[in-house]
């Protein structure tokens, strides 16, 4: 799943809203006025810096923290007043285990449905059923404290889903997993998304954020810099397009080199790459007007195969924000001039 | 490069702020023993017993504060490094084993040092009083003191090698300090005067103890002696045992130090269920309830967070308790037969003293272990986050969690139950009094656990909670027994009285009359202490318990 194709289970119902959600540590300001909306079915993916705020908003979100100012709620529950209805429609799983002395795997899961009121036999039946969801059914009888990294992941996971919650939030998933794992817990995260839970995840792996996820949002130093799809927060980054132009003969690369300066803007940047039959041009001309350049090319006789944008990588979009002296101004605007996904 | 890993350690150790009021409370503590009985005017005892009687009390206060602080440094240097994994860095310097055993070695020997080094100036001032010898009384104190220091050291080092988990080791070396400073007098005491292999062996025993080796020293012979005097020369024996302890106790430790420690191959969950029939058989035979067992689902009657608790524990869970109440049922009811088949000439008086001395002990060993921890091993573990997350309340949480310190506790109680029914069966007058210990005792339970529970809260680490709350029980337990050494002089009958009246161990003696005990009315004083204490407690475990749950 790629955010070039949107789920269907995602809707328009609104599950998680964040309004000016503000918190302040004496003079410390942790959280700054974050305003955002998730959707039902939804993936997003909280990303910036350590210290930047994110771990303060899933902690109000799961009723760990109370904010200074503002509200956050839940399919309509408010975090702060009603933190016992809360706890059970949010599935958390924090960025450590929180691992038990002594304790199998099936043994741990079956304390946290008991802590939950799940009924005996019910709690039987779904142990099962999450421990298959999570392919952790093999190691029900290993101690939960022996377990590599990669399976404390999974049988976290595994505890968060036990009472079925609507919204699952997941502090770190994919940190300090192999390469395997990794993938493994990305379909993970799909798997359950397709199944309608809505997932707030945060991550530093971003490449991981750039599959899954149907929002994005950025934070530093407590504010929310960006928030959309990152085609969306790459552009705002860049201000520019990278527009890729796949010829079908090498000798055609300087003549179109040459028509697509002529087309754009003066002084644009023009990259000829004859090995690969490629010309690759940056430029900040609307879609329309992109348009106009490969009819030009088309009409001189240039055969073009492709003609297409180039993403922009959600870790470069990341570090622009993150490292505003670069040159590309952080914006407190999140991209597409709203916070709603 | 073993002076860089003694300075590394001492740097760790020193340069925390509890150490620096531990250190200025340690001052206060002996300039108070000596100022109790310095002299207010200008006449002189030439016979020096003013200095004398200060110097027994500040011998005892000394070992005393020596085996409640000590034992914690040791017992967490090595399995505090292997957890955080500084240990595989250090095994794969040049260090080599012996240097690396030998710095942490000598690191908490400087600390022990550091603490004979400040009761000194008290020391000189029970000197300046007169009366005390330089060579035969202060010297041979110290000596007892800096043999006592090494071998607990050394052995605090090896458990450490062992344990997998800070707060067992902690566990562990205090049990162990306490069974061989304490336990190690029992045997002796009912023995002692008699012939045969028990007597015999209770001598063996009592030699290990530096209490009885500071009782020669300070002339409290009768204090377990029953009016005996014994020619053994303790300290040198007390010496030499512990020495040859040290020196084995180190080649093992060093032994322990190389790439065998992190060779153990991850848990991969045996479960008796999948095993053969014959195995499961033998299992279920040796551990009448094997831990090793699939478990069932927690019913919904029961408080998960008890049944957790339970499955959480190594020590705790439920064979090693029937095995505990085993033996304490069989001792207490074969002491109780000895003594009415006239094997022993104790009378039920002493038999009733040795269940409750015996009661006593397990319920100071296991209480700080098991409730120390309900909070800081959750805090610890980042459970307690999760917990948070749940729908369970916060008074649920703490009723689970003491339910499942109240149980085994319970089972322990009950153990001696039966000697006690045979008690009043052969002495129906002793019926009042057995109903009072069993309330002394009960009463002591609580206390122990809500005051352990209560302390071990204010701690996030848990070895520091299980440290803390053994020193907490353990100074309310045998701080005013040097009260009680002290009984004839320098302190009259009043002040003992006052002082043991805060005892449950001295307030369940007196009750059943145990020599020494009987002369002192300390029920009902006793009952308010605990009783006003065991709330205060439970204020404090719960106003901590809101205090870390409610949101920031």
């Amino acid at each position: 799943m790629t955010t070039d194709q949107p789920r269907k289970t995602a809707t328009d119902i609104p599950v998680v809203v964040l309004e000016h959600l503000t918190k302040q540590y004496g003079s410390f300001t942790a959280l700054n006025d974050l305003t955002l909306t998730l959707n039902a079915g939804q993936i997003l993916g909280l990303i910036g810096p350590n210290g930047a705020g994110k771990t303060t908003a899933i902690k109000i979100l799961v009723g760990l923290i109370r904010p200074t100012s503002g509200t956050a709620k839940i399919d309509g529950v408010d975090c702060v007043s009603d933190s016992a209805r809360i706890k059970r429609l949010v599935g958390y799983m924090p960025d450590t285990f929180g691992s038990y002395d002594n304790m199998r795997v099936r043994e741990y899961l079956d304390f946290f449905g008991a802590t939950f009121g799940i009924a005996p036999r019910a709690r039987a039946k779904r142990i099962g059923e999450v421990m298959e969801t999570t392919g952790t059914e093999y190691m029900k009888d290993r101690f939960v404290e022996s377990l590599s990294h990669g399976m404390q992941q999974r049988v976290g996971l595994a505890r968060t889903l036990l009472h079925d919650p609507k919204v699952l939030i997941l502090d770190e998933p994919v940190n300090g997993l192999d390469p395997q794992a990794r993938i493994e817990m990305r379909d993970l995260l799909i798997q359950l998304a397709k199944r309608g839970k809505t997932l707030l995840v945060t991550s530093h792996i971003l490449p991981e954020l750039t599959r899954i996820c149907d929002r994005v949002a950025i934070m530093t130093h407590g504010k929310l810099r960006a928030f959309g799809t990152v085609e969306e927060i790459g552009r705002q980054v860049s201000q520019q397009r990278t527009i890729e132009s796949h010829l079908v003969s090498a000798d055609q690369v300087s003549i179109a080199a040459n028509i697509i300066r002529q087309a754009i803007e003066p002084g644009a940047d023009v990259v000829e790459a004859p090995a690969e039959a490629i010309v690759r041009f940056r430029t900040a001309r609307p879609e329309s007007e992109l348009g106009e350049v490969l009819a030009q090319l088309i009409q001189k006789g240039i055969r073009v195969t492709q003609f297409r944008e180039v993403q922009t990588d959600l870790e470069e979009a990341f570090m622009s924000f993150t490292r505003p002296q670069q040159g590309i101004v952080a914006t407190p605007v999140p991209a597409g001039g709203q916070t709603h996904a | 490069m073993l002076k860089a890993m003694v300075k590394r350690e001492l740097t760790t150790l020193m340069r925390r702020r509890r150490m620096m009021a531990l250190q200025c409370g340690l001052v206060a503590l002996f300039a108070v023993l000596v100022a109790i009985r310095w002299p207010t005017d200008a006449r002189m005892a030439l016979t020096g017993s003013r200095s004398q009687q200060v110097f027994q009390l500040f011998g005892y206060g000394l070992l005393a504060t020596l085996l409640l602080i000590m034992p914690v440094f040791p017992a967490t240097s090595i399995v505090r490094e292997k957890k955080q994994g500084t240990l595989a860095l250090l095994l794969n310097t040049p260090l080599g084993p012996w240097r690396i055993f030998f710095g942490k070695l000598t690191a908490v020997l400087a600390l022990s040092g550091i603490i004979l080094v400040m009761s000194l100036p008290a020391a000189s001032a029970c000197y300046a009083m007169g009366g005390l010898s330089l060579y035969d009384d202060i010297a041979k104190v110290y000596q007892v003191l800096i043999v006592a220091a090494l071998e607990y050291a050394v052995l605090g080092l090896l458990v450490s090698t062992y344990s997998n988990s800070i707060d067992s080791a902690v566990r562990l070396t205090y049990g162990l300090v306490l069974g061989l400073s304490v336990m190690t007098l029992g045997p002796h005491y009912f023995f002692q005067g008699t012939k045969g292999y028990l007597a015999e062996i209770g001598d063996v025993l009592y030699s290990l103890s530096p209490f009885a080796a500071m009782m020669s020293l300070t002339g409290v012979g009768d204090v377990g002696s029953k009016g005996l005097i014994t020619k053994t020369e303790l300290l040198g024996r007390f010496t030499v045992t512990s020495l040859i302890v040290s020196v084995i106790a180190s080649i093992w430790s060093v032994s322990r130090l190389n790439h065998t420690i992190f060779d153990q191959a991850r848990s991969q969950g045996t479960i008796s269920d999948d095993q053969t029939q014959s195995v499961r058989f033998f299992r279920r035979l040796f551990f009448l309830v094997d831990p090793q067992r699939r478990s069932s689902n927690i019913s919904s009657f029961a408080n998960p967070i008890t049944v957790k608790e339970f499955r959480c524990r190594r020590f705790g869970r439920l064979h090693w308790l029937l095995r505990l109440v085993a033996i304490c049922a069989v001792l207490s009811l074969g002491l109780t037969y000895a003594t009415t088949a006239g094997t022993f000439d104790w009378g039920v008086e002493t038999i009733g003293g040795i269940m409750v001395v015996m009661q006593v002990a397990l319920l100071a060993l296991i209480t700080p272990s098991l409730s120390a921890g309900l909070l800081s091993s959750e805090r610890e573990s980042r459970g307690w986050q999760l917990l948070q997350t749940t729908p369970m309340s916060i008074t649920r949480i703490v009723w689970g969690k003491l339910l499942s310190v109240i149980l085994p506790l319970m089972l322990i109680l009950c153990a001696t139950l039966p000697g006690y029914v045979v008690m009043v069966y052969i002495e129906p007058g002793m019926k009042l009094q057995v109903e009072r210990v069993i309330i002394c005792l009960a009463a002591m339970a609580v206390f122990a656990m809500l005051l352990s529970a209560a302390v071990g809260s204010l701690f996030k680490r848990t070895a520091a909670a299980t440290a803390a709350a053994y020193g907490a029980l353990l100074s309310i337990c045998a701080l005013p027994l040097l009260v009680w050494l002290g009984r004839d002089a320098p302190f009259g009958h009043k002040t003992v009285e006052a002082a043991l009246s805060v005892n449950p161990i001295a307030a369940a003696l007196s009750v059943i009359r145990m020599p020494g005990f009987q002369d002192y009315s300390l029920i009902p004083a006793n009952w308010w202490f605990l009783g006003i204490g065991s709330i205060t407690s439970l204020l404090i475990l719960l106003a901590q318990t809101y205090r870390i749950s409610r949101p920031q």
